[in-house]
């Protein structure tokens, strides 16, 4: 009974909030596609216009992929990731929570901070830079962030929390203005 | 080597490749799981143009243009990447003296492809013409 009434409770929570989706688990490639053609789907039905559609999904895609890529698991597999994607009266946010190494938080925030504090032409500067750079993994271009900010003009936020003795909780944020 | 054809899925576009024709298609949604594995026998086909023009030693039709369409509805930052690759394999493809027309096309309300092609016909001074559709 407990957790029929939880649901209930997390089921008006999502729809007060202007939650259109969310997934909590593991992230994979087919489970990416699932998420990418429903999101596609209730932007659909919302009637977005094209361009502002085209940039959600653009930021959906990069935030699952970097999700996919970079979370850690936990030693019993059994950490979960988080995706939501919301809508406000001017923007759609993406929100995406996952589990990552300690040794990893300080040079992901340092990526972080520098990528928030470039306007758009540097950002521009950067991508041409990185897309021309000597590739340094066959699936990761090291653009997704870059890509992310430009398609936002750069309004992107991030957390950390602390999860265990290993791992911290990191919190994404992208929001594309309508 | 004569043809390269990939069947279009929900995540990697669809190639087609015809040396015969001089038409090398590429279009659809880019984002597989492993790009790499994708795009490297794309890759490869365009450095190895130059070598199969050669051995084919027919001045009349090696003079004639090798057309390079480009339809992306939508292609993620890691296939970005090698885009640029291609993009870099048909410069060297012009610096050996093949005559080559690039075309890019976009949905005219997609502001992020146009900007796309005109980007990496700078990045790679390239002359792209731009299509809408």
């Amino acid at each position: 009974m407990e957790n029929i009434l939880n649901a209930a409770e997390i089921f008006d929570y999502l729809g007060k909030t202007n939650i259109l989706m969310a997934f909590c688990g593991r992230f994979d490639h087919t489970m990416n596609t699932s998420l990418l053609l429903n999101s596609k789907l209730e932007l659909d039905q919302v009637g977005e216009a094209f361009g502002v559609n085209k940039k959600v999904y653009n930021v959906m895609v990069e935030s699952v992929e970097n999700v996919t890529r970079y979370a850690a698991h936990g030693n019993k597999n059994d950490i979960k990731s988080m995706l939501l994607l919301c809508k406000t009266e001017n923007s759609y946010k993406i929100i995406t929570c996952n589990a990552i190494l300690n040794k990893d938080v300080i040079p992901l925030k340092d990526r972080l901070d520098t990528v928030i504090k470039l306007r758009k032409e540097e950002l521009k500067a950067n991508y041409r830079e990185q897309i021309l750079a000597e590739r340094i993994s066959e699936n990761a271009a090291g653009l997704g962030i870059i890509d992310i900010a430009l398609k936002t003009d750069n309004k992107i936020q991030y957390h950390f929390k602390d999860y265990s003795e290993n791992t911290s909780l990191y919190f994404f944020q992208a929001e594309i203005n309508i | 080597m004569n043809q390269l054809i990939i069947n279009s899925t929900a995540d990697s576009p669809e190639v087609n490749f015809d040396l015969k024709s001089r038409i090398f298609t590429i279009g659809g949604e880019s984002r597989p799981e492993n790009a790499g594995t994708f795009y490297k026998p794309i890759i490869h086909y365009i450095s190895n143009l130059s070598f199969e023009l050669a051995l084919t030693n027919n001045e009349t039709t090696n003079s004639l243009p090798l057309n390079f369409i480009f339809k992306y509805a939508y292609f993620n930052s890691t296939s970005a990447k090698y885009i640029a690759d291609i993009f870099k394999n048909i410069s060297e493809l012009i610096e050996k003296g093949n005559v080559v027309n690039i075309d890019w096309y976009y949905d005219k309300r997609d502001e992020d492809m146009l900007d796309a092609g005109t980007e990496f016909s700078e990045l790679f001074n390239l002359k792209i013409q731009l299509l809408e559709y």
